[in-house]
């Protein structure tokens, strides 16, 4: 009787990472984030360790997260990794902008074909500011 | 008997009231006495009921070079109709609607990436984070969290390859492509439907 419950666990748990695996990759080719950034380093040809290292910072991602693993190390490690965390999520969230083209479509509304760097910027300052604001000040509310 | 050979240009800008020869909306290329002569054929003014857009279709341009000398063979290669833009006056760009749209766009764009953190859990996320690393546990992990603000940013000026006017690299940013995709998609709609040779209907007749 131990030995199906046991089983079915390891099924379930199996088909569930199996599912949301499938999921993530599809979600990272939609928006191709990784081509663009082999596109940005000229290094097409490396596109598998790419891959590699998608998968196993999933893995590694999901078991310390599903631990209570604490691994005491210094706290100025926080720094590149906050960092390298923000530059993929603004990678995916321009790409998400992108995807939706509101860019072309404005730009031609309000006749403003040269000026339209000027108003990604102001998306890029505004996804700073949204987010320092958050973090400094809106989560003590 | 002279061959002539034909390429229409893609687009064009015109003023109103411009007289558009054929020299503005093509290539021509062949002898010399033919093309002097092909060159300056009018085919249209522009007017004011044109509204902003004309298409001219290449059995037009055939059509006016046979009226002037039906003996002149026109080989044509490239697209098979020209888009005349009119720019009636040109518009001058807005000040205050171009802060507008940026004052919207900023907004929008912090309001957007706080619903996002709130919704996916952002900042549980970062405080795991802060207790792995670190050992400790930590209520605001701003140490995380302030260069996560600015890679945000610079995740997204790398994905556009474009820092204001500067660019990292010659290739054209998905940006430029994604505009160009657009305005290939409104061209080809206004060359099937602005394009009087390509739309008949049955009380044309």
């Amino acid at each position: 009787m131990m030995t199906g419950k046991i089983i079915f666990g390891i099924f379930v748990g199996l088909a569930g990472g199996f599912a949301t695996g499938a999921g993530f990759v599809a979600f990272l080719t939609v928006l191709g984030v990784i081509p663009r950034l082999t596109q940005l380093t000229k290094t097409m040809k490396m596109i598998h360790y790419y891959e590699g290292a998608i998968i196993a910072g999933v893995v590694a991602g999901t078991w310390l997260g599903l631990q209570e693993t604490e691994l005491s190390l210094p706290h100025f490690l926080l720094i590149p990794i906050g960092l390298a965390d923000g530059i993929f999520n603004g990678m995916l969230a321009a790409a998400l902008t992108e995807v939706l083209n509101v860019f072309p479509v404005l730009s031609k509304r309000i006749g403003i074909q040269e000026k339209i760097i000027y108003l990604l910027m102001a998306l890029v300052l505004g996804k700073i500011a949204g987010s320092l604001f958050q973090w400094i000040y809106y989560v003590d509310l | 008997m002279a061959v002539v050979y034909i390429r229409m240009r893609n687009r064009v800008q015109a003023k109103g009231n411009q007289t558009v020869r054929i020299k503005d909306i093509a290539r021509i290329i062949g002898p010399e006495e033919v093309i002097i002569k092909i060159e300056e054929i009018i085919l249209l003014t522009v007017k004011k009921e044109d509204k902003n857009i004309i298409v001219i279709d290449l059995a037009q341009v055939i059509m006016a070079i046979r009226k002037v000398d039906p003996t002149i063979e026109v080989e044509t290669f490239g697209p098979s109709q020209t888009i005349i833009e009119i720019i009636l006056s040109k518009k001058k760009m807005s000040y205050l609607t171009f802060a507008l749209v940026w004052f919207l766009l900023f907004v929008g764009g912090g309001m957007t990436i706080m619903n996002f953190h709130v919704d996916v859990s952002m900042g549980e996320v970062h405080q795991k984070i802060f207790t792995i690393i670190t050992g400790k546990v930590e209520d605001k992990p701003l140490l995380i969290q302030i260069p996560y603000s600015f890679g945000l940013g610079m995740g997204m000026i790398l994905f556009f390859n474009h820092f204001f006017k500067k660019r990292f690299n010659e290739e054209p940013s998905p940006l430029e492509v994604e505009m160009f995709n657009y305005q290939q998609d409104l061209d080809r709609y206004v060359i099937m439907n602005e394009n009087k040779e390509n739309v008949r209907r049955l009380d044309d007749r």
